[in-house]
């Protein structure tokens, strides 16, 4: 078959043609590698088999866990990270704004900003603890801290960096602060915001697994947590395969989000 | 060439003087006003602590920080090391993970930007590492090789691996074409265009991904510390946590937030030495 395509081909042309082709095979076989390494591995000790793996997944979805399955510990994290994620997208990006574009606020601001983005978002969790306990409200509240200095960053980055042009041009047309702020500056900015929506999302899934591996009855970094407590390794790569999966399903559906929103930056990026 | 106020024109010189000096005025104000922004904040820190509005048992004024801070030097309890140790031992452990990433991490992203083989061959496994937490690795990492200096640093090592690889990927993605078809017509092999023009001009992009990984393996660290660790700055922080010394606490995360600053305040100046040129 392969000798049927390649018939009318010249050397380099035949060339690049088997060439393709390995760059296909090699990812299936890399992927083989991997999990025959994996088998040997769990082969002669106590680690689990990709199978086991599997098969714990495959209980997880029907085997209730507190009174959750899967579906419901995902859930539960996922409820954590948006009610974070909405209060940071509303207050990062204003507070973003604000001293992106007022050169005062940025002077008053910034550097106590930037004292606290100094401080790794997981150090605030015994803090947090101690003043509301280990309720849901401070878990929220690390997730919080763990994903607003991305947004802050982002949206102050591209405010401050607006192509002077555009405002120059604002001002020839005669219009006021506020417009060039609502109509150039922001626009001009909105792909830098979605770029620090696209960071906070995932620092957010991270930061709410640690948060719940620190202590929680419930969402996937409680599987964690709960599969090293009672020895059961398949639960915790179970779990680690399913917080892949989330967390890689946020940032595709983080990037279509930006893709529709803001089309222009497609064009940039290829 | 008249101002305002109708009297007399300025020469040319003279506005400039004018000019400087407004835009000293302004720049002096502020640095006056971040100054305001970080005196206020500690002022109000400390009137709140001391007025009793919020509970010693929540928060410890700044100057009680600073005091323990100076007991902590030399005094082990309650956590069982002086700050001194503490902070050696966190700084052991981020080093040598973050070292290791970048050892591993940028020549990897290097070669998977260059050779499109070892690109299709190395991905898959990328993708399937990347969107795993390094937090998550921690009770496996704990299975396999206990709570040692080595499962930390695997542990900072996931957390700084992921930024270097895709930076330096990028980074020499980007590298011009022009320069490389100038290479090519000179004769050089593609080793040598690799060598000498792709790795030079993938510096920038992977300087930044180096930071992003340092700031994230120091992020780590603290997580892997509360996790599984009998000394350093987390460990110090989860004591006081159990404890219920909130002091410990703040000033654990005070000595945290500086030391990660000190960092990259580093990492920047070696970035300043390496890629200089692209200032210019």
């Amino acid at each position: 078959m392969i000798k049927n395509k390649t018939l009318g081909m010249n050397a380099e042309e035949r060339k690049a043609y088997y060439l393709s082709l390995l760059y296909l095979i090699l990812p299936i076989i890399s992927t083989s590698l991997l999990i025959l390494l994996w088998s040997t591995a769990a082969n002669n000790s106590e680690f689990p088999s990709p199978n086991e793996t599997w098969e714990r997944l495959i209980l997880l979805f029907q085997e209730p866990i507190k009174g959750l399955n899967i579906f419901g510990h995902v859930w539960a994290s996922l409820i954590r990270v948006f009610s974070a994620l909405i209060f940071n997208w509303t207050f990062g990006i204003a507070f973003g704004i604000l001293i992106g574009w007022n050169v005062k606020c940025d002077a008053l601001f910034t550097p106590l900003f930037d004292a606290f983005r100094a401080i790794p978002p997981l150090a605030w969790i015994p803090l947090i603890t101690i003043w509301f306990g280990t309720g849901e409200f401070s878990k929220i509240l690390i997730v919080i801290f763990g994903s607003l200095a991305s947004i802050v960053v982002n949206t102050q980055a591209g405010m401050s960096n607006i192509d002077q042009l555009y405002l120059n041009v604002g001002t020839v047309f005669n219009a006021n602060e506020r417009q060039k702020l609502f109509q150039i500056a922001i626009p001009s900015a909105l792909d830098a915001i979605f770029a620090g929506i696209r960071t906070s999302t995932s620092a957010a899934w991270m930061v709410v697994l640690a948060a719940e591996m620190l202590g929680a009855n419930s969402g996937v970094g409680f599987l964690i947590t709960r599969g090293m407590d009672s020895m059961d390794m398949p639960l915790v790569l179970a779990s680690m395969v399913a917080i892949g999966i989330v967390g890689a399903s946020l940032s595709i559906v983080t990037q279509f989000a930006e893709r529709l929103l803001c089309p222009w930056t497609i064009k940039r990026s290829n | 060439m008249e101002n305002k106020s109708g009297s007399k024109s300025l020469s040319n010189s003279e506005r400039i003087k004018l000019v400087q000096s407004q835009r000293k005025r302004t720049k002096y104000q502020n640095n006056m006003l971040s100054v305001i922004g970080i005196l206020g904040f500690l002022i109000f820190w400390q009137v709140i602590t001391i007025t009793g509005l919020v509970g010693s048992r929540y928060l410890s004024p700044p100057i009680e920080i600073i005091n323990l801070f100076i007991v902590k030097l030399t005094n082990p309890n309650p956590d069982g090391a002086v700050i001194g140790v503490n902070i050696l031992s966190s700084l052991t452990v981020a080093l040598s993970g973050f070292g290791f990433a970048v050892i591993i991490g940028v020549p990897l992203g290097l070669l998977m930007g260059w050779y499109k083989g070892f690109d299709s061959f190395m991905r898959p496994l990328f993708e399937i590492i990347r969107p795993i937490p390094p937090v998550a690795w921690i009770p496996l990492t704990i299975v396999w090789i206990g709570i040692g200096l080595p499962a930390k640093a695997l542990i900072v090592f996931f957390a700084a691996f992921v930024p270097c690889l895709i930076n330096s990927y990028a980074g020499i993605k980007q590298t011009s074409d022009v320069l490389k078809n100038v290479a090519k017509t000179f004769g050089a092999s593609n080793f040598t265009i690799f060598w000498k023009i792709g790795i030079p001009s993938s510096m920038t992009l992977t300087f930044a991904g180096i930071k992003v990984a340092i700031g994230n393996a120091w992020a780590t660290l603290v997580a892997a510390e509360m996790l599984a660790a009998s000394s350093g700055l987390g460990y110090m922080i989860l004591m006081g946590r159990q404890f219920g010394r909130v002091d410990l606490v703040i000033l654990g995360i005070v000595v945290i937030g500086i030391i990660g600053i000190i960092i990259t305040m580093i990492i920047v100046m070696i970035e300043n030495k390496v890629v200089g040129w692209k200032k210019l």
